[in-house]
């Protein structure tokens, strides 16, 4: 009885991996066999391979550490400013009047289409791809703090005040916790955001990082080193999720929504 | 027993509330008593609950003074606690922190206390959403009374309840008050519950103080006996604004 229980546990947890196995398995055959021309897919275990040959000259680490510096520095920027702004602009209806017009017609520049512009500023350095992943996250998350921020349930805030709470605590207490779950989510599709813009803005311009390793084995045309970055962009953005995820648990605890995810 | 002028001593004057061109309170004056129970009631829409965020201080009167304690009113008067319909917990935060809420940290003990008065200390860890709706309210009465208010303003506050909770409730919340000996005022759609609470029962009509009845029964009250349920449909008659004649139980159908 034990035994079949746990069998099928196992069963449930293995039966969504059976049809990536499949493909994978099909694929090393049509490549080995020469079906499948090398040059537009490697072979999976060329991938692998080249993902261990990296990893021993330390390459790889390398292109790793600085795509993550560029994100999480990015992110920290443009998401603080996003933050603020939202914050402000939520709380102050004279911040609103000042700022909000002004906002709403920079986010309708798409980021990606300065990076001419940025290039220009910056050229390829550091500064260019941190700006424009700051400049990709900062708006989802003003325009969710400040969605946050507004739809605070009044009478709570109303319950609040009568209860002897003024300004800071009343923000503390009522406000800010009320406004969190949009905040989140503007979170979560920031780092979306995050990871695309960094991928576009590597793959232009850099000497350095994921999205550049990526271009430099196009040239050679290592299509397997090429692969392995594209995966390692999907694993990242599956890790961003997933922080972002257990976040929104850690942090909403008390929401009967976020309790059993 | 607390002292018997504990209890706010509340005057409004001539007070009015306009929204726009629309005249909601036209001149209402009322004396309440230190440790006074009072009941509104009025047709839905007359005013009730502006009244009681102008007492309050949510709000400010287009016209006219409320004094409390003598003293003119400025602002958020910090000796009131409001008991609204929804119970209006926070939801991120356990009960206990709920009852707790702009006290000092040093003050716990007094939520603990309201919180065991109320019956509850046994669910001071839990989040708020997996409370009942009695419970719930019960949980806003521990929150409205664990600062020692001076005055506590009930909105409505029993309205979504069942019959049975209600009536524990409305036990509740007299006992309470007969220990503390807070001023209350009660908005209330339900007259016999007015009639069972209060020592005096206010009607609002046309934006005033249409009657003014004071309740003589001694508590604690018998709902069963017949010049209580006489008083409560000859209220419910003037409500409806029917002639004295007319039999209440088809006024009381027809709502
Ligand atoms: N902030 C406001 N702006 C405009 N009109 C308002 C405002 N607050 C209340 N009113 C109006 O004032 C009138 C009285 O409202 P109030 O909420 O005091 O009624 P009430 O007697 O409490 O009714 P109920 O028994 O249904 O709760 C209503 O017509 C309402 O539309
Ligand atoms: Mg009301």
């Amino acid at each position: 009885m034990k035994k079949s229980l746990f069998s099928d546990q196992v069963k449930k947890q293995l039966i969504p991996w059976l049809l990536p196995i499949l493909i994978l398995i099909i694929w090393q055959l049509l490549s080995s066999k020469g079906i499948l021309s090398t040059k537009i897919l490697p072979v999976p275990s060329d991938v692998v391979m080249a993902g261990v040959e990296l990893i021993r000259s330390g390459e790889l680490f390398q292109h790793l550490l600085i795509s993550f510096k560029r994100a999480i520095i990015g992110f920290l920027i443009g998401g603080s400013i996003g933050l603020f702004l939202g914050l402000i602009n939520g709380l102050f209806p004279i911040a609103d009047r000042i700022f909000d017009t002004t906002i709403q017609m920079v986010r309708n520049i798409p980021h990606l289409a300065m990076i001419p512009l940025v290039i220009l500023w910056f050229g390829i350095g550091e500064e260019a791809k941190v700006f424009l992943v700051a400049a990709g996250v900062l708006f989802p998350i003003y325009v969710n703090t400040l969605h946050g921020i507004r739809s605070v349930d009044q009478g709570l805030i109303e319950m609040g005040r009568v209860y002897g709470l003024r300004s800071w605590l009343l923000f503390w207490q009522v406000v800010l916790p009320g406004a969190l779950p949009s905040i989140l989510v503007g979170v979560r599709y920031a780092l979306g955001i995050m990871w695309l813009t960094l991928i576009v803005a590597e793959t232009i311009s850099a000497d350095s990082g994921i999205g550049y390793m990526a271009m430099n084995a196009r040239e050679f045309m290592q299509t397997d080193v090429v692969l392995l970055s594209i995966l390692l962009y999907a694993l990242f953005g599956k890790i961003a999720d997933s922080m972002a995820k257990w976040l929104e648990r850690k942090c909403l605890n008390w929401n009967p929504n976020y309790q059993n995810l | 027993m607390e002292s018997p002028t504990f209890g706010t001593y509340l005057q409004i004057n001539g007070v009015e509330k306009h929204f726009g061109n629309q005249h909601v309170l036209r001149g209402i004056d009322l004396e309440v008593q230190p440790g006074e129970f009072v009941a509104i009631i009025g047709r839905s829409g007359c005013g009730k609950s502006t009244l009681l965020r102008l007492i309050a201080g949510l709000d400010e009167p287009t016209a006219g003074e409320i004094k409390a304690n003598s003293e003119l009113m400025k602002g958020l008067n910090p000796e009131v606690r409001i008991m609204f319909q929804d119970a209006r917990l926070l939801p991120w935060k356990r009960v206990i922190q709920n009852v707790a809420i702009g006290m000092k940290k040093e003050d716990l003990p007094k939520a603990e206390l309201a919180l065991k008065q109320v019956g509850l200390i046994d669910r001071a860890k839990e989040w708020p959403h997996v409370l009942s709706g009695g419970q719930k309210q019960r949980v806003a009465l521990a929150r409205a009374l664990a600062s020692k208010p001076r005055l506590l303003l009930l909105d409505e506050p029993l309205g979504a309840l069942d019959a049975l909770t209600r009536i524990e409730m409305q036990r509740l919340i007299e006992r309470l008050w007969k220990e503390q000996g807070f001023t209350a005022l009660l908005i209330t759609h339900d007259v016999e519950e007015a009639v069972a609470m209060a020592d005096r029962v206010v009607l609002i009509e046309d934006g005033k103080i249409a009657m003014d009845t004071p309740i003589k029964f001694p508590r604690p009250r018998q709902r069963g006996n017949a010049a209580f349920a006489a008083l409560v449909e000859k209220i419910l008659r003037r409500v409806m604004g029917e002639e004295e004649n007319t039999p209440a139980v088809y006024a009381r159908q027809s709502t």
